[in-house]
């Protein structure tokens, strides 16, 4: 009997390791902070709402203030992300949307300080507008949760 | 005789359990576990901060406009553009098995931000279930010049 248990311990400990989740980040660009690609296999998914500067209440603390607003994204990013039980480090594929494409370098610098575990696929592109007046930024991310 | 009564016991508590731990498997590698959560729902924007999946079938749209095949469709006009695009976005649905409810998230490309009131009015009609993550981007241009916008989903399928 107590060989069974071990036995049936020991094949769920395999299972579980054969569906453990593994992420590759593919031709990593470190200059700018993102991967070319990002392979995954399973997990639980999270699709986030774009991410903008402006706070719970909706105030943006940081107008003009491009570093200030980044910081305050990824601020807001990282309690929503902790809400939906993970981290920035999940975080697979991210969509910048600038109202001045000038900032790039600012932003890829800064990205650096986020993520530790290997950088996610992303774009950076300059559009007209966004919803938040004055914002001159905001990030459409999509995690996947460690296990 | 004694050592033979003890496997068949053995055996009598282990073959119910091996057989719910290779079903279990069974399950989950054929993705039949599914789970969603909206997390941080909006209902007054009509979407939610975020939406969390686990399993299913994941289903990629294509950017949908009210372009092709009516191409003058109403210019302009933001309520027909709008029904034109969903049911367009219907159809793609529909030909892979899924329904609108299974929309997790959308980009939405509109010429003019000021549409978002009208859009998120219009919404509450087509997500009956619990809004999807949306993230409103306004740009210059389309791929047609009577576009106003453009919506680009992605769902996941129980």
């Amino acid at each position: 009997m107590k060989l069974i248990n071990l036995w049936v311990l020991a094949v769920s400990i395999l299972a579980g390791s054969a569906f453990a989740q593994e992420r590759e980040m593919i031709l990593p660009v470190s200059q700018s902070a993102y991967s070319q690609g990002v392979k995954i296999k399973g997990g639980t998914l999270v699709f986030l709402s774009g991410v903008g500067p402006a706070d719970e209440k909706g105030v943006l603390a940081t107008s003009g203030d491009f570093p200030g607003q980044v910081r305050a994204t990824w601020e807001n990013m990282r309690r929503l992300l902790a809400k939906a039980g993970g981290s920035v480090d999940d975080i697979v594929t991210m969509t910048v949307y600038t109202t001045e494409r000038r900032w790039g370098e600012i932003f890829t610098d800064m990205r650096k300080e986020v993520f530790k575990t290997g950088y996610p696929s992303s774009a950076f592109m300059e559009v007209r507008k966004l919803k938040t007046p004055g914002a001159l930024l905001e990030i459409q991310a999509i995690a996947v949760l460690k296990e | 005789m004694e050592y033979w009564s003890r496997w068949e016991r053995a055996m009598k508590t282990a073959i119910p359990l091996l057989t719910v731990f290779l079903l279990s498997l069974i399950g989950t590698s054929h993705g039949q576990e599914f789970r969603k959560e909206f997390v941080d729902p909006m209902p007054q924007d009509s979407r939610s901060a975020a939406v969390k999946v686990k399993g299913g079938t994941m289903l990629f749209l294509a950017g949908h406009t009210a372009s092709l095949p009516q191409v003058n469709v109403d210019h302009g006009n933001f309520e027909a553009q709008f029904k034109r695009v969903f049911d367009k976005i219907k159809t793609t649905l529909t030909q892979a098995g899924a329904t609108f409810d299974d929309i997790v998230t959308m980009s939405v490309f509109l010429t003019d931000l000021r549409y978002i009131p009208e859009f998120n009015k219009l919404s509450k009609e087509i997500f009956k279930k619990g809004f999807p993550a949306v993230t409103f981007v306004e740009v210059s241009h389309l791929a047609r010049p009577q576009l106003i916008m453009e919506i680009q989903p992605i769902a996941v399928i129980p």
